[in-house]
This record gives structure tokens, C-alpha cells and sequence, in this order.
């Protein structure tokens, strides 16, 4: 996995790729709480290129979501690949995830 | 002779991905469609884990053996571990609607396989046999 950060209409974005599983979640979960723990009010997503997530991968999420809204913040997922959105439909975390089709939809909301 | 593939991986969680390969080729060899091999790409990768992390404890010393073979009822995949004995009534996924970290690996796993259970007759580790029927003998 790797992780790019960007900054779009100035604000922090995640770009993901590769695979998000037991093996890469720590570094994954390093990168959102180093910014979770300033109280970052609004961090986007891109798993445009995610490959693969398991539920390491969702549970780094589902606690960085629940860490997020202590304080008010936002995290949204965008561009999310079929294969992947299945999982988060099975597990009904796509009721619990703020989802967008892209970058723009995440902006314009 | 059966149709068998055998592979042998140490307990360390970078090693998955190989398993991950090698399940989804199997799959594909197997003649499943791609959803189902993903699907059970993540099921596999889901037993793994909970192996590396419950079994061995986070030990990367251990080795973990993966058998896939397809017989007349379907696709077996059975997995050997010599890490801590399961307790198989404890292991239970959270409800999908308690939103908490964790707890959804046995729900990847349970979604695929019709049949999820440990083989008594293994005396040291764990021998996790898992079973998907053939469409037609559901």
C-alpha cells in the first residue's frame, strides 16, 4: 500500500493504492491519526486505487470515523472500486461511511 | 490424484499476500467466477489473520499451511497452524450494527464458505476446515 497526501481546495486528502490488510493497516492508521490527533476537521479518502481492503483495513477506519466524531470532524471516502463498496454494502458500513463518487461530489457537498 | 495445491507461509502478516495470490489463482483454476475467487480471496486472507493474530499472537515464528483442493462436493481449503488451541464457541463476529472496530473477519469468512469448522481429531494447533459446495449440491 501507499499513501500520497494532497492538498485539494485546502484541504488534507489520503490517496490510497494497493492493498489495505493486516500488513499495511498500522502504517495506514499512523498516517490518519497523526493528523486525527490534531483534530483535523475534515480528511477525504481516495481509494480510486485500492486494490484490496480487509477487515483490518475497515477496522482502522470504522475507529478513525468513531475518533473523528468525538470532535466534530469529517472523514468521507470517494471513488471507491465496485469490489470494494460490496464489502462495505455486506457489512452495512456503507450507512455508517459519508460516500462520494468522486472528488468533486466530496467538495461540492 | 487430486487436484491440490499446497502452500506454506511463516506467520508473518507481509506474507499474505501471498496467500492472497495463490488463493485467487486456485480460485480461477478452480473455474469459480472472479467475484467468487475475490470473494474467497478475502474469506482465506480472513482465516489467515485471525491465525497470525489469536493462534500465534502476533508470534511471526509460527508457519501456517493452506491445502485447496476441489472435490466431488466442491472447494476445500483446510489450514494447519501449531500456535494457541481456538475456542470455536467463542469465536463469534460483532452485529453489523454495533459500529466498533473489529469483528467482521469471521463474517468474510461465514458470507463464502458453507461450511467453517475445526477438526477435533487435531491434537496440537488448529486444523481450520473450510468448505464451499459445488452450486449444485446446495
Amino acid at each position: 500500500m501507499k499513501i500520497t497526501i494532497i492538498v485539494y481546495k485546502g484541504e488534507k486528502v489520503l490517496e490510497l493504492s494497493g492493498d489495505i490488510d493486516m500488513y499495511s493497516s498500522p502504517e495506514l492508521r499512523e498516517q490518519l491519526m497523526a493528523h486525527i490527533i490534531k483534530k483535523i476537521p475534515s480528511l477525504s479518502i481516495n481509494f480510486g486505487k485500492v486494490s484490496y481492503i480487509d477487515s483490518s483495513g475497515i477496522a482502522t477506519f470504522v475507529e478513525s470515523l468513531k475518533c473523528m466524531k468525538l470532535y466534530g470532524g469529517r472523514l468521507r471516502f470517494f471513488s471507491i472500486p465496485e469490489g470494494i463498496m460490496e464489502i462495505f454494502r455486506f457489512s452495512k458500513l456503507d450507512r455508517v461511511f459519508d460516500i462520494y463518487g468522486n472528488i468533486e461530489d466530496v467538495f461540492n457537498s | 490424484m487430486k487436484d491440490t495445491i499446497v502452500i506454506a507461509i511463516p506467520s508473518h502478516p507481509k506474507f499474505l499476500a501471498v496467500v492472497r495470490a495463490v488463493t485467487v489463482g486456485a480460485g480461477r483454476l478452480f473455474e469459480f467466477d472472479e467475484a467468487a475467487a475475490e470473494d474467497i480471496k478475502l474469506a482465506v486472507d480472513e482465516a489467515c489473520t485471525n491465525i497470525i493474530k489469536h493462534a500465534y499472537k502476533g508470534d511471526t515464528a509460527g508457519r501456517i499451511v493452506i491445502k485447496y483442493t476441489v472435490t466431488r462436493k466442491g472447494f476445500k481449503v483446510v489450514i494447519d497452524d501449531n500456535g494457541v488451541r481456538a475456542k470455536p464457541e467463542s469465536i463469534k463476529g460483532r452485529s453489523f450494527d454495533d459500529i466498533r472496530p473489529g469483528g467482521l473477519g469471521i463474517h468474510f469468512i461465514k458470507r463464502v464458505f458453507d461450511i467453517y469448522r475445526f477438526d477435533p481429531k487435531k491434537k496440537k494447533g488448529n486444523r481450520l476446515i473450510l468448505i464451499k459446495y459445488s452450486d449444485r449440491d446446495k
